[in-house]
């Protein structure tokens, strides 16, 4: 039954992945991180990635269902970024008691697939909290 | 078990002292107590912020038997995380979660006055069992994090403390879900630390949504009332409790519940 380090280290089996965290979107605080962060610095990358997480949970109208337990079809499930060398994908985390996770994975834009690594952190996130 | 002659060393100061020498034992603030094991934050406790097992039985994610159960079976030999993970009510990750979600709510507060002095009690270990230690420099750092980011939302840090009331434009403009359920018990009476044990949610991220709501003019401190009307019976997680008061009153809970 995988716990916050099992989890990270199957995203980093992913083809290209550099690095990958596990991040609280209201604090920014990195709970748990493995490999590279862009610009070196895991905990800095957990509170940024927070903020971008924050900027659309609470958006009144991308998607007004994020954030208050809300099942159904107009919660956040991933966001992501792309750069020319580079996708960065969030997951958020469904937890049955009150906590503000995501996962995040960064992937080289060479080796990476984004379709696929879309797929699996979905499943990981999933996993993380029902086993 | 020998307790260690009282110092005048501040909690930041003793705390990286004891993750250099690995100590285990009871760190004791002014406003909480960290845990430690071999040199690092295993668990951490505020009267500020609910316990783990409130966390985790409020929001419905444990029944309450399950969580008591585990304390009788397992609270002895110090392996209470263990044993919910074991008889499958929890997956390990959703423990490692909550129980750190609830460690860096405690240790903020315990961690809140550190200019104050703290006192360090060797060699005890704590019942819940090591789920996932945190180093105590992280501990340390996240703290002074959590402190900067309340102050760039809101100067204000009455609002942590005090009764909180509503302003005439609150009800008006939408609001994220977290923010309007917070905002929903501010009812000139409750602090902080009563709407986020009502919430079954973490006293810092409900400090978050305070202090937002507070930037946007929707909610302020309450003005004073009159000393009768703010006495009786404390309730539950009533800010700035003194620390051994609020344990000893959750482990009167525990054993009542036994």
């Amino acid at each position: 039954m995988p716990g916050i380090d099992e989890s990270l280290l199957e995203a980093m089996r992913l083809p290209g992945a550099r690095g990958a965290l596990v991040a609280d979107w209201i604090s920014g605080l990195a709970l748990g991180a493995v490999g590279e962060a862009p610009g070196g610095d895991a905990e800095a990358t957990a509170a940024e990635t927070a903020e971008l997480a924050r900027l659309a949970l609470e958006s009144p109208t991308l998607a007004p269902g994020s954030g208050g337990g809300a099942s159904g079809g107009t919660t956040v499930e991933d966001l992501i970024l792309t750069t020319a060398d580079a996708y960065q994908l969030l997951r958020l985390v469904v937890t049955p008691f009150d906590s503000t996770v995501f996962l995040y994975l960064w992937l080289d834009r060479r080796d990476g697939n984004l379709a696929l690594a879309r797929i699996r952190l979905a499943e990981m996130a999933d996993r993380l909290v029902l086993g | 078990m020998t307790a260690a002659a009282p110092t005048h060393t501040t909690a930041p100061a003793l705390l990286a002292g004891l993750a250099a020498d690995g100590a285990t034992g009871v760190l004791t603030t002014s406003s909480g107590v960290l845990h430690l094991a071999a040199g690092e934050v295993v668990h951490a406790d505020s009267a500020m912020s609910p316990a783990l097992g409130e966390l985790l039985t409020r929001s419905g994610a444990l029944a309450p038997e399950n969580w008591w159960e585990a304390v009788r079976r397992a609270g002895v030999r110090r392996r209470v995380g263990r044993h919910l993970v074991e008889r499958g009510r929890l997956t390990t990750g959703a423990l490692e979660l909550c129980h750190l979600g609830a460690l860096f709510d405690a240790a903020y507060f315990a961690l809140l006055h550190d200019d104050r002095p703290a006192r360090f009690r060797p060699g005890v270990a704590h019942w819940l069992g090591a789920v996932r230690p945190v180093p105590a420099a992280a501990v340390l750092r996240e703290s002074r994090r959590r402190r900067a980011l309340l102050q760039r939302i809101w100067p204000d840090p009455a609002v942590d403390t005090a009764p909180l009331a509503r302003t005439s434009g609150a009800g008006r403009t939408k609001l994220p879900p977290r923010r309007g359920r917070a905002l929903a018990l501010v009812d000139g009476a409750s602090t902080a630390a009563q709407i986020a044990s009502a919430l079954a949610c973490r006293t810092f991220h409900t400090l978050v949504e305070l202090r937002r709501l507070a930037a946007d003019g929707l909610v302020i401190p309450a003005p004073p009332r009159p000393a009768a009307a703010l006495r009786g019976p404390a309730a539950p997680g009533a800010a700035w409790d003194e620390p051994e008061t609020a344990l000893l009153r959750r482990l009167l809970d525990a054993l009542e519940a036994l």
